[in-house]
Formats: structure tokens, sequence, C-alpha cells
């Protein structure tokens, strides 16, 4: 049992500590918690936990947790609410939806669709814990292209004629409110993405960790959308900053922007620019097989529909399949997950793979019971909890609730994942190498993660729930399970000698491999990994001064079944002078060393 | 020398990093939890 000094502890801690020097106040390098907003959520939360763990938590799942083979994600959160959702948000648009203090009608511009777009992305967010992304951002919003364009037309067309008109000006009126089109959609994104990184949820203490899907829509109005999009981002914030949210993530598809002649061929160039000056977008394959197998036809409009392709979360999360439903991708989100610490089962192993596999499977099970555990609480939960999530019918099936009903009928199309870290680490401790070294350990590893894929598909058939396995993001995670390793089995190298343990299926930061073959090792895990799954791919220097190198690496992701990758290179940036791209020691546009001055016979120039 | 006017040309103002951390970005990386920054520093290029 935890006790009160405890509490007091994490009080004191909340309140005075800077968060510079308090990893607990580093929990999530988004939320800010200096401030009194943070402070007070940093209170509920690190207590909440204590309490959660005293009496709530089975014992069983206590004891995996507290023998560092289990580790629960947004455990404060365990019984109020779930992970994330995608939004659909020509449903929400079309029939209105309600704040807390008045109804919000359809839109009828560009301008305000997009307004609306962040007010639904800032207050779904306040109703759960994780993120919340948009699947079509493209799809959704060209409607209100189309009508800003004969808003703009009829507004021309009564100036002419209060101005006595003129044949030859009616005659230009469509180029004209076409013109205008363009520049109030371009004007809408630029709003839009400097809202998603100034409103602030969750009582002040962060933005919305918000994600956008697109890049497929083809029509003229889509396309304008994805253009303005691209372009505010490669303008960037008020004084060029890079935009941190909304996390955009393209659609790549054959038949559709991937080849030259495709109809979006251009934007995807356009989004490969942008990318590698700004890191966003990052890439989504809708070709690999286990994207490509839900992709349907529209029968109203003989196009794609758009709900088939599959969206991610910006952090990696994805939801398709469906036991319960229909397998689209809006309206469902992951309700929760725990992650499994891989090479806890590996160093209790004692270099029996077969041992592993038990540690692993034993693990498997004491969070499959977790995670349903969780789930009946979240089902119990009620309609009123969730104004806007549940009370706007976001949620699918959630419109035949009424206010006071329990939410089981809309919570059995959400996902409940199993996450794992530290692949790498356990090849190490079980054979001395990680995956990335030879084919031999990568096999094992390969035959690892497929034994921990047929898990969740064995407990989804046998509950009628959707378990998935999920390449664990791991922003908290990072260091929480090494640090107890460590102090049980010693430092044992390429193990437990860092300060973290490897990402999921990933190949070790710190070791030097190629691109193709990083990508060719990590691509058969994004198919078994049904939940979630990125690649990265880490370039040195300034990658717009070599675009073909970056579209290099997005094509051989593609080519290799990735489903969601991205390419890291750095994004430095001088306030003093404002300069943008890779800097050293000195800034290569003033020359000053960090934390000094510009020498002074220079400063004229700035 | 005046402070004010050195502090607006640099002293004391670090260079901002934008890394992404786990799929999303953060705004400079001293937000980073401790793990996170060491991995960040162990990262290499990929050729």
């Amino acid at each position: 049992m935890h006790n009160i000094n405890e509490v007091y502890d994490i009080l004191q801690v909340a309140t005075f500590d800077k968060a510079t020097s308090s990893d607990m106040k580093r929990s999530n390098a988004n939320v800010n918690t200096d401030s009194s907003m943070g402070a007070m959520l940093t209170y509920g939360s690190e207590t909440a936990r204590l309490w959660i763990d005293d009496n709530v938590l089975p014992w069983f799942v206590k004891d995996a947790v507290d023998n560092n083979f289990v580790y629960i994600h947004d455990k404060d959160f365990y019984g109020l609410t779930m992970t994330c959702c995608q939004i659909n948000l020509t449903k929400l648009f079309e029939d209105g939806f309600t704040t807390g203090h008045g109804h919000i009608r359809e839109p009828q511009t560009i301008g305000t669709a997009a307004a609306l777009a962040c007010i639904a992305i800032q207050s779904n967010q306040n109703d759960m814990f994780g993120g919340q992304a948009i699947p079509a951002f493209d799809y959704y919003l060209a409607p209100y292209v189309e009508k800003s364009y004969w808003r703009n037309a009829t507004q021309l067309n009564k100036m002419i004629a209060t101005l006595g008109g003129l044949p030859e000006q009616y005659g230009r009126v469509s180029e004209l409110a076409w013109n205008m089109t363009v520049e109030q959609t371009e004007q809408a994104m630029e709003a839009l993405v400097h809202n998603l990184n100034t409103m602030n949820s969750r009582a002040g203490a962060q933005v919305p960790f918000s994600s956008i899907n697109y890049g497929t829509d083809t029509s003229l109005y889509g396309r304008t959308v994805i253009k303005a999009l691209l372009k505010a981002t490669h303008n960037g914030l008020g004084h060029g900053e890079t935009p941190i949210f909304p996390v955009q993530i393209f659609k790549v598809k054959e038949g559709i922007n991937y080849e030259p002649g495709d109809p979006n061929y251009d934007l995807f160039q356009m989004a490969m620019r942008v990318s590698a000056e700004r890191l966003f977008p990052n890439f989504s394959f809708l070709d690999a097989p286990f994207n490509a197998q839900y992709l349907r036809d529209d029968p109203n409009t003989g196009h794609s529909d758009p709900d088939t392709e599959v969206a991610y979360m910006g952090c990696r999360t994805r939801v398709m399949s469906n036991v319960n439903g229909s397998e689209t991708t809006s309206g469902r989100g992951n309700l929760s997950f725990s992650s499994i610490n891989l090479v806890r089962c590996a160093l209790t192993a004692k270099g029996s793979f077969d041992l592993f596999l038990k540690n692993v499977y034993q693990a498997m099970q004491v969070v499959e019971a977790q995670l349903r555990h969780r789930y009946e609480i979240q089902c119990n939960r009620h309609v009123y909890n969730f104004p806007f999530l549940m009370g706007n019918h976001v949620y699918m099936d959630s419109e035949n609730l009424d206010w006071t009903d329990t939410i089981e009928e809309a919570l059995k199309h959400g996902t409940l994942s199993i996450g794992f870290i530290g692949l790498a680490e356990a090849m190490t401790a079980l054979f001395g190498e990680h995956h990335g070294e030879s084919q031999e350990t990568w096999d094992k590893a390969y035959s690892t993660i497929r034994f921990m894929r047929r898990f969740c598909d064995d407990k989804t058939e046998e509950h009628g729930l959707n378990f998935s396995l999920l390449a664990t993001p791991a922003e908290g995670l990072s260091g929480k399970f090494v640090v107890k390793d460590k102090e049980d089995f010693g430092v044992i190298e390429g193990v437990t000698d860092k300060e973290y343990y490897t990402n999921s299926f990933h190949i070790p930061v710190a070791y030097n491999i190629g691109i193709e073959q990083k990508i060719r090792k990590e691509g058969p895990f994004h198919e078994l990994c049904n939940a979630g799954h990125i690649t990265y791919i880490e370039l040195d220097g300034d990658p717009t001064a070599n675009i073909q190198a970056f579209e290099a690496v997005i094509r051989c992701m593609h080519d290799n079944n990735i489903g969601y990758g991205a390419v890291n290179h750095p994004v430095d940036r001088d306030p003093v002078c404002g300069f943008r791209g890779v800097i050293g020691d000195t800034c290569p546009c003033c020359g000053r060393r960090e934390f000094e001055a510009i020498a002074e016979n220079r400063r004229k120039e700035f | 020398m005046d402070e004010k006017i050195e502090k607006k040309y640099g002293k004391g103002v670090g260079f901002e990093r934008i890394a992404r951390i786990t799929g999303y970005l953060v705004g400079t990386t001293d937000r980073w939890n401790d793990a996170k920054q060491a991995e960040l520093r162990d990262r290499v290029a990929h050729k």
C-alpha cells in the first residue's frame, strides 16, 4: 500500500520543481507542467496512479507490473476514458453539433469548416486521454471549398449588377470567384495550422494531439485543400517556426498519386518537398497488402470510399479490422493499451528461446485479462461522461444511445492493444546480437512477434473483442523498464547498458545500417503489428538540397510494404536571426555560437 | 555593455532543435524525458 507521504511528495514536486529538473514533470514532452494548470493536472494524474494501484488493479496484474514484465499506459485514466478517435467530419458537420453552450449549424464556407474542424478536435480531446485524428481531411473539407466558390460567384454577380453589369464583366465571374476561393482556402489552412498549435485543451496544459490524414481526394476541391495545407506547412508559423501540430500523414497510393500521370502525383511531390523541410507530412502506404485488403469503392460515386482507406493516428496507432461491425476507419479508435517488457522476458529465460516465449505468453495472458478488466469499467461509463464524443455521436454506433445509457454498444468497435518494447535488447540477451545483425536472429525476432500476433487473433475470436498487437510508441515508457532490469541483472552490454530500451521492433538507433537494409528488416513487422507501426529513416544534412534521396527513401518504404513511415533530419532554428536548417556549433547565417551574441561587426545585417 | 542589447543579439539564447519523438514532434528537445534525450543522442544517420 502507498502511504500519504508519497502523495505529499508528489504535490510538493509538482508545485515547486521546475520541469527541467524533474523527470516526472517531463513524462509527456508536449504538456507544460510548469504552468499552473499543468501542475494541477500532475496532482491528479500522479496521485490517481497510487489509488489505482491500491484499490482498482487485480492482484495478478499488480504483480506483473511490480515484477517489471508489464506496463499499463495512462493508468491515471484507468476507469475514466479511452485513448483516441478518428473523427468523421462529414457526419459531424452535416448533423450539426453541440459543444455545451449551444448548437452549431453546418458550415457554409471553407473558412468556417476549417475553424470548426479545430473545435471538433479540441472538444473531443477533452473527452479522451490520447490523440484525435481526421482520417480523410481532403474528402471531408472539399464540399466546403465548393460552397465557398458558389457563394463567391453569387456575391460577384450581385456586385456587378449593382455596378451596372456589362456582359464581359459577368464573363469573368467564374475565374474571379475561383481565385477568391483558392485564397480563402489558403487562409483557412493557415489559420488551422496556427490554431492547432495555439488552442489549449485539457485545462490549458497542452494543445490537442491532432493528426490529419489526406492525399487521395482527386477532385478539384479536395486537391485545393491539400495544396493549401501543404503551402501553410511550408510557410510555418508567425516567425517561420516549424508547426508541431497537426501531425500530417500523406496517404500514398498507386493510381492516385504514386506515379507520373497519376492525378495527385504533383501533390505527392509537393508533400515530399514540404516534409524534407518541415518533418511533416509523414507517409502512409495504402498499397501495403494489409492496408489494401480493406479498400472498397463507394457504390454512389464509383471512386474509392475514403472510409475504407486505413488512416493513422500521428503517433502510429492504426484501427481497421472489426469483429463487431463495419471495417472502416472513422468513429473508432484504441480503447486502451498495455505493454510487455520483452527484455525482462529474455533476461529471465537464461538463454532459452522456448522459455522466453513462455514468459512472453504468460505476460500476454496477464495483459489480455487486464485489458478486459479495464474494458468492463470503460463500458460502464455513461454517455453523459462524454458530452462530445458520445453526445454528438462521434463514436461508431453511439447515435442509438440515450444520455443516461452505458456505452458498451459503441466501445465494442474499439481496439484493445497489447504492445511491446525492446525486441532488439531481448534478442541480444538471448543470442548475443540483435535482429539487425544476422538473418538467423532476425528469424527468431520475427517468429516472436508472429507468435504475439497470433495470440491477439486468438483472443479476438475467443472474446469477440478487437485485440490487436501494437508496436508501442513508448515516449514515457522508453526509460522505465530498464531501471529495474539493471538493478536486478546488472549492466549487460547491448541490453541494459543504456538509459532506454529500443522502441518496439526497431533496429537500435545507434546501429550503423543502410537505408534499404533497415526498411527491409522492419517492413515485415508492420504487417504483424496491426494496432500500429512506424519506421523511421534518419538522414543527415539538409534533405531539401537532395529531394531525389528523400524520394528514394519513400519509394523504398512503399516497395517493402511499410505501412507508415517518416524521415528524420535535423530541423534547427536560430530564433535570433530566424535561420532554419542544419545548425552545428555556429549558426551558418549570423555566425553566432549558441548562447553567445552575434559579433558586433555583423549586427547591422540583422 | 548593455545587457539588453547583448540579449537581443543572442546572448543566452539557445538554438531550437526539433526532432520526432515517437511519430509526433515536440517544440524543442529540452522537454524530452531523460531516456528519450539519451536515445536522441545515440541516433545515427542511415546511408
